[in-house]
């Protein structure tokens, strides 16, 4: 079966400077992939192209057997990729239901139908009992929640999480880890960027490390972190040597 | 909580429902032709407050050039029933659908702007129609256009001897505008505006066409605006581009909304039925050249709320049943 994902040979210049070149990444359905590497490796850039946000200097985007290159945000959401935002973005006069509710009328526009499947995705991500308080009054951590119930609502193949895990407490995290896990068992497939490697590593199927906006390494997590490119990509030459 | 949200629905159908009857009532009471002046006023800029707060309010796109819609609808009423004679009722719809189309032609270049460079741009495009119809020689220029007397008719919507038929146009016109927005508030449009006025970049992630969700707001907006010109046109029987189009219905129809609540549904009604009644008070009292106290009062009055209670005099309402919204 093809890819649910892929990236062809992408390439994003902002002016002089190269935030992507040349990245070809894929991702298999029902996988949890994780996107990572250090500040500036290009991971948010390449992270905005596949949703849409932008469209890339030159090489393609496809999504379950379509060519999405061209295609803007709103348009790829209807075919089935949902995101999260790294800065929180909540509809802040809203209630937290009215905001899932936005995610769901794009799948309906009978609104009993919309307010059902709302309510449905805050008990799955366990924000049921927060359903009519204005998404102003969430705690972080709730409001990365809310950020994920409003993606799932749109009925999503692939859920793009942009560092939802990061700037957690430990137990916060678990309960993120949790709901990832969650999520690819409702059969969803996932494709997360993050920082912060030891929560990553025990969740992802795969994970696919940047550099410099180049494609480093990929593989199975535990070659990953002993892989010594990775290791001085991260900390520097100094350390690679010793491993 | 479905259920709590289906109550309050159609408890804001029943207050409304009410209140109309209400409404209606009134000049069984009021004889006095001054009030009733004074009331057809206060629906029309409750009309009009209640259709600027779809493009404003629920989607967020301030406008302070709807005057321009207003003096559209006047104008298209006016030209069709003088020059071609066609009746007014038609003329209003007229009126409406080409200011719903050009708002829409220049939602097109405008939309694309954010924040305050959107709210300039409406001010200057609302400046530039005015001076068009100063200039423009057919359309009566400078001088406006006198509407002919042909009697009392519902057909010519013209009535010298009384003014109820205006009151209750106008009452009606209340009722459309405040109906469209409570049935669009629980539709895909209004969770759309809502979330474009929120976020537009989490609203465009989630599938909400941006751009599209603007341009039907302000569509919807200014066909209901354009009516509400069409009717006061009839209502005075002369127009001039200064009294139709002038900067200061833009101000009339987002004070309103801004006072009660802006982006509520309640909001436009309670901001207007207050607003507009203490401003014609004021003009009468302090006398024909009141004109300044007026804008003096409700400046200071918005400027108040502002720092009082910035989401509006409803807001009064929803903290005291202790409701989030």
């Amino acid at each position: 079966m093809t890819a649910l994902l892929e990236t062809r040979g992408v390439w994003q210049r902002f002016g002089g400077l190269v935030a992507n070149s040349d990245v070809s990444i894929s991702v298999g359905r029902g996988e949890i992939v994780g996107l990572i590497g250090p500040n500036g490796a290009g991971k948010s850039t390449l992270f905005n192209l596949i949703a849409g946000v932008l469209p890339p200097t030159q090489g393609s985007i496809w999504f379950d057997g379509q060519d999405v290159t061209r295609m803007r945000a709103a348009e790829r959401c209807q075919l089935g990729v949902g995101r999260t935002f790294q800065v929180v973005k909540s509809f802040e006069t809203m209630t937290v239901v009215d905001n899932v509710i936005v995610g769901a009328l794009v799948r309906t526009t009978v609104m009993r139908e919309a307010r059902r499947k709302a309510h449905e995705v805050l008990e799955f991500t366990g924000l049921a009992a927060r359903a009519n308080v204005l998404a102003s009054a969430l705690v972080p951590a709730e409001k990365r929640r809310l950020e994920v119930a409003r993606a799932l609502a749109t009925e999503p193949k692939l859920l793009l999480l942009d560092e939802v895990l990061t700037g957690l407490t430990p137990t916060e995290a678990q309960t993120g880890v949790a709901l990832v896990r969650k999520v690819r068992d409702a059969g969803i497939t996932v494709l997360m960027v993050e920082h912060v490697m030891e929560i990553v590593m025990p969740l992802v199927d795969r994970a696919i490390v940047l550099d410099l906006g180049k494609v480093l390494v990929e593989g199975k997590p535990a070659d990953v972190v002993r892989d010594p490119k990775v290791i001085s990509a991260y900390l520097g030459d100094r350390h690679a040597q010793g491993a | 909580m479905d259920k709590n949200f289906a109550t309050r629905r159609r408890r804001d159908l029943i207050i409304a429902a009410v209140l109309a009857v209400v409404a209606a009532a009134t000049p069984l009471v009021v004889k006095d032709v001054y009030v009733q002046n004074i009331l057809i006023l206060t629906l029309m800029y409750a009309a009009l407050s209640q259709s600027w707060n779809i493009l404003s309010g629920y989607c967020g796109q301030i406008s302070l050039g709807h005057a321009l819609y207003f003096g559209l609808g006047a104008y298209t009423t006016e030209l069709l029933f003088t020059k071609f004679g066609v009746l007014p009722w038609f003329g209003m719809l007229a009126g409406g659908l080409l200011a719903a189309g050009i708002a829409m032609a220049l939602g097109y270049p405008f939309f694309r702007l954010r924040g305050h460079y959107f709210v300039i741009a409406t001010i200057v495009i609302a400046e530039i129609g005015l001076l068009l119809f100063q200039n423009w020689e057919w359309a009566g220029a400078a001088l406006g256009i006198t509407i002919p007397v042909r009697g009392d008719s519902w057909l010519k919507f013209q009535f010298m001897r009384s003014k109820l038929p205006y009151f209750y146009f106008a009452l009606a016109l209340c009722c459309i505008a405040w109906f469209v927005t409570w049935w669009l508030e629980d539709s895909k449009w209004g969770f759309w505006w809502r979330a474009v006025k929120d976020n537009p970049d989490a609203a465009e992630s989630l599938g909400v066409v941006v751009f599209n969700s603007k341009m039907g707001a302000a569509a919807v907006s200014a066909f209901l605006v354009a009516v509400g010109g069409g009717f006061y046109a009839q209502y005075l029987a002369y127009i001039d581009p200064e009294s139709v189009m002038g900067f200061q219905f833009s101000l009339l129809m987002a004070l309103p909304a801004v006072l009660g609540g802006i982006g509520t549904l309640w909001g436009p009604v309670l901001g207007a039925a207050i607003l507009i009644p203490m401003t014609e008070l004021t003009r009468s009292f302090i006398g024909g050249s009141g004109r300044g106290v007026d804008l003096i009062v409700y400046g200071a009055l918005i400027v108040l709320i502002s720092l009082a209670l910035p989401r509006g005099l409803v807001s009064l309402f929803s903290r005291a049943k202790g409701a989030t919204r």
